[in-house]
């Protein structure tokens, strides 16, 4: 019972790292960039959420009506103002590129919020839970795991069905042959932009509402998105998803054996899906 | 050979060396005596911030060596720098080995280590990679600090080195930097102009044709990333041994890429005299704007940001393209000397 509630959480912690890993995996699918300030966005994000709460005491839920168009239009700006200025063939000036934003936000960040762990007050949400068959679940992860599927399966959607979904993939497939048939690749690009940052708006109301944020966190939530893109396999939405799943069951399991192994866990399955399956586990060959 | 011999046409010699690079390298051999001569100079305090410097050039050198060259961006060099101070520690503190033999056995750890490292990386694609060796470095940071036999979390001190005089442990540190900068720099200075140097011009510039034209890009990419492991090994085992304490936090600090990728960046990929350039302004900027903490960290980014949008080149990109005065050439020349009849 013990492992089968790990498993759980596991899952429900996976809900939390598909939301970083799902613009990842969009980012890397259309242009071949990491963004290397992903996760430090979403702290930053988190902590206007925090300030916005305070300030106009507003709920978890309006502080994400706030966000998420902030996020929209701060993934739209990183793309007119730097990201489009580097994409090319050669990933060095975007990986350099986006270091250096990384290192600028999080020191930035530690002058206006200070080094302090935050976290935004959810109104009782976050303590909530209910009972099912001898196994307490949070009602807050398990909204998390909601939203997390409902982002997943819309993304993929608009990539399948839309018209914007099928200039995107025709971007990634060959650049110059999408331009051709008028599709203009920077607009394109900074469209995936602002949905992979917007979605981040969602993941830092979750990620502030259910532990707490610092400035230096920002590291650790973007080599949980890699690992969940690697495990998952580039280039699909639900491989995203599902590397969150296995990514988010592993440190669960493992933080169940030892509580300093959890994170080192998710580490070493990650690796040896490297070693064994490069391609991910849902990647083509 | 022969074939110039006996067909006519123009005769030519191949120049390699420059003035400003003959100036340059009697520079750098009277650089390299004065810091092993350091302790009859120097004060202690001035070693021990001259071999601040020299840590700093040489994890610079190491990353611009990978990045610029090789086109493998690592940002977690600070694996191998943090798994070989530990071996330093454990073979001298734990074993009882002379600490400066230790140094040097040390040195097999990176070296044996980076091979399954790339070996999984190397299945990364492009960006990928870097954050790649990112996880790597946390994995060696988080396995030190659940390990007990290297005190897991609380680290290690140097307590042997009690036994040598503060004279000796000077002299040591200041050999131990005029190696470190003969090897990184020197050395990075020796291979750019072999076989192998042409070969890695060759692949920097476009690896595709560079392969087409029989480099062996697999193979150099690989000894590349070993030499660098082994290159920041060096590094952090001599500056633990100037620290005399290590803990996983400070042996596997992700700081030293921050300033290697700055440093290289600012100071101008591709070339050594970038590597210089670029320690001395972070140094500089380190000694008189350090105190700022955050807000100077902030401009160190935003520098970093603009020199990848608006000058790829950085400050020695854009010193060279006005005087061609290389101190470091690795340029081949062709000089027609004069026309055969």
């Amino acid at each position: 019972m013990q492992w089968f509630d790990a498993l759980v959480q596991g899952v429900l912690l996976g809900g939390m790292y598909a939301q970083y890993a799902l613009g990842m995996a969009l980012m890397f699918g259309v242009m071949k960039i990491v963004n290397v300030s992903h996760g430090d966005l979403v702290i930053l994000l988190s902590l206007v959420g925090i300030s916005l709460s305070s300030s106009f005491g507003l709920g978890p839920f309006t502080v994400m009506v706030a966000l998420v168009p902030l996020a929209l239009g701060l993934g739209w700006l990183l793309q007119k103002a730097i990201l489009n200025k580097v994409v090319g063939e050669d990933p060095l000036p975007s990986l350099i590129a986006t270091f250096g934003l990384s290192l600028a936000l999080q020191n930035l960040m530690l002058q206006i919020w200070s080094a302090n762990s935050r976290s935004l007050p959810g109104g009782g949400i976050e303590s909530k839970s209910i009972q099912i068959g001898g196994i307490y679940i949070g009602l807050l992860p398990v909204i998390v795991l909601v939203f997390a599927v409902a982002l997943t399966w819309g993304l993929d959607l608009m990539l399948k069905r839309s018209r914007f979904g099928r200039a995107l993939r025709a971007a990634a497939a060959d650049v110059e042959a999408a331009a051709m048939t008028g599709i203009n690749p920077r607009r394109v690009y900074a469209s995936a932009t602002a949905i992979a940052v917007g979605i981040l708006g969602f993941a830092a109301v979750f990620q502030s509402l259910r532990s707490t944020v610092a400035p230096a966190d920002g590291g650790a939530q973007l080599i949980y998105a890699f690992e969940a893109v690697i495990i998952g396999g580039m280039g699909s939405v639900w491989g995203a998803f599902i590397g969150s799943m296995v990514l988010g069951v592993t440190q669960a399991l493992g933080f169940r054996i030892d509580p300093g192994f959890g994170v080192l866990a998710g580490h070493l399955v990650f690796l040896l899906v490297l070693a064994t399956r490069p391609q991910g586990l849902f990647g083509k060959a | 050979m022969a074939l110039t011999a006996t067909l006519p046409g123009p005769r030519l010699t191949v120049q390699r060396q420059t003035r400003s690079g003959r100036i340059a390298l009697v520079l750098f051999v009277v650089a390299v005596i004065g810091l092993a001569a350091m302790p009859f100079w120097a004060k202690t305090g001035t070693i021990r911030m001259v071999l601040e410097l020299c840590c700093y050039i040489a994890v610079a050198q190491m990353w611009n060596m990978l990045a610029g060259y090789a086109g493998l961006v690592s940002v977690g060099q600070q694996a191998f720098m943090g798994a070989t101070g530990y071996a330093l520690f454990v073979l001298a503190q734990t074993f009882g080995i002379n600490p400066f033999i230790a140094i040097f056995l040390s040195l097999l750890v990176p070296a044996v280590l980076a091979v399954p490292c790339y070996l999984l990386l190397h299945r990364l694609d492009g960006p990928y990679f870097a954050i790649g060796t990112w996880v790597v470095a946390e994995v060696f940071r988080l396995v030190a600090s659940n390990m007990g036999w290297l005190n897991a979390g609380a680290g290690m001190s140097l307590s042997v080195m009690k036994e040598y005089s503060a004279f000796e442990r000077n002299l040591a540190m200041s050999l131990l930097c005029a190696l470190m900068i003969l090897v990184t720099i020197g050395g990075s200075y020796w291979f750019l102009r072999s076989r192998y140097g042409l070969a890695l011009i060759a692949m920097r510039d476009n690896p595709v044709a560079a392969a087409s034209q029989g480099v062996n890009v697999k193979r150099l990419r690989f000894m590349i990333y070993v030499a660098a492991a082994v290159g920041c090994g060096f590094v952090g085992a001599v500056y633990f041994m100037a620290q005399l304490r290590i803990n996983p936090p400070s042996a596997f600090d992700p700081m030293w890429s921050n300033l290697a990728i700055f440093i290289v960046m600012v100071g101008g990929i591709a070339s050594i005299e970038g590597v210089l350039i670029g320690t001395l302004i972070y140094f500089i900027a380190d000694r008189y704007f350090g105190e700022y903490g955050a807000s100077y960290f902030v401009v160190l980014g935003v520098m970093t940001v603009l020199v990848a949008l608006y000058a790829r080149g950085g400050i020695w990109g854009m010193v060279s393209k006005r005087w061609d005065a290389p101190w470091f050439p690795i340029r081949r020349h062709l000089i027609i000397t004069k026309d055969m009849p």
